[in-house]
């Protein structure tokens, strides 16, 4: 055994370039909803953690390579994305749900229920 | 003198050697801004065709066009940005062989799209020398 030894899978994802991916907030009335930037990425190279209200994105993307083809253009590196997000307060943390559509990762942030809008019914005295 | 030489032997060098020299950073910030209108890509060549891979995350497959003409391959689309716009891409590639457009195959899986077309099959004709 030695230290240095390292699988040829670990070397290669040593030498992946980080990059933060493009990302967006949009606030609703119900729920805040965060849109992150993935191309390439399938579902279960996504990892998403939440610890003391930091939630945090990794994520690899893959490139399939052609047999028997020469790269001629080289523009798309394989890359690890990596972005972390401070959710306020009245997050509901436990009802955060989290989508993977056309490499985009949907999370829909719901806000606790105490400061969602809600109507108040005036009586009449 | 190895470097010239393969300028020389593979002509997609030069794009890519040109913009080597910029600081690393630049260029990813530049491609990245601009990735909503001209999507970044991959491109292998074969004896027997072309695969071409396109990042395009938020586009709607249906929203997508992959068209050849003779020796030159499109690709554009609407995609929706991470900041919620929508842009349209395109991207042309003027190509050194001719393809098959009957041929073409896209897949779009994870918003990267993924071509792959075959070269045309050029007809070799044997030219008879008159004797005169």
């Amino acid at each position: 055994m030695s230290l240095m030894k390292k699988s040829e899978q670990d070397v290669q994802k040593m030498n992946r370039v980080e990059l933060t991916p493009a990302s967006r907030v949009l606030e609703g009335e119900e729920a805040y909803t965060l849109t992150v930037e993935l191309p390439g990425v399938s579902e279960k190279e996504i990892e998403l953690t939440l610890e003391n209200r930091v939630l945090s994105i990794t994520a690899e993307n893959t490139l399939e390579t052609f047999k028997d083809y020469t790269l001629v253009l080289h523009e798309l590196p394989e890359v690890r994305y990596r972005a972390a997000f401070d959710l306020p307060e009245h997050v509901d943390t436990a009802g955060i749900k989290a989508a993977n559509k056309n490499g985009l990762l949907i999370l829909t942030l719901p806000k606790r229920e105490e400061v969602k809008p809600r109507r108040i019914a005036i009586t009449a005295g | 003198m190895r470097a010239y030489l393969n300028t020389i032997s593979n002509p997609w060098r030069v794009f890519d050697e040109l913009m080597g020299d910029f600081p690393f950073d630049l260029f990813d910030t530049a491609m990245r801004s601009r990735a909503g209108r001209f999507p970044r890509v991959n491109v292998w060549e074969s004896e027997g065709g072309l695969a071409v891979q396109a990042e395009v995350a938020g586009v709607d497959p249906e929203k997508l066009d992959v068209a050849v003409d003779a020796n030159v391959l499109t690709i554009k689309g609407e995609r929706e940005q991470a900041d919620g716009s929508r842009a349209e891409f395109q991207r042309s590639f003027n190509l050194p062989f001719e393809l098959e457009d009957a041929q073409i195959k896209a897949a779009v899986k994870n918003g990267l799209l993924t071509v792959t077309i075959p070269r045309k099959a050029t007809e070799k004709r044997k030219i008879a020398i008159e004797k005169l």
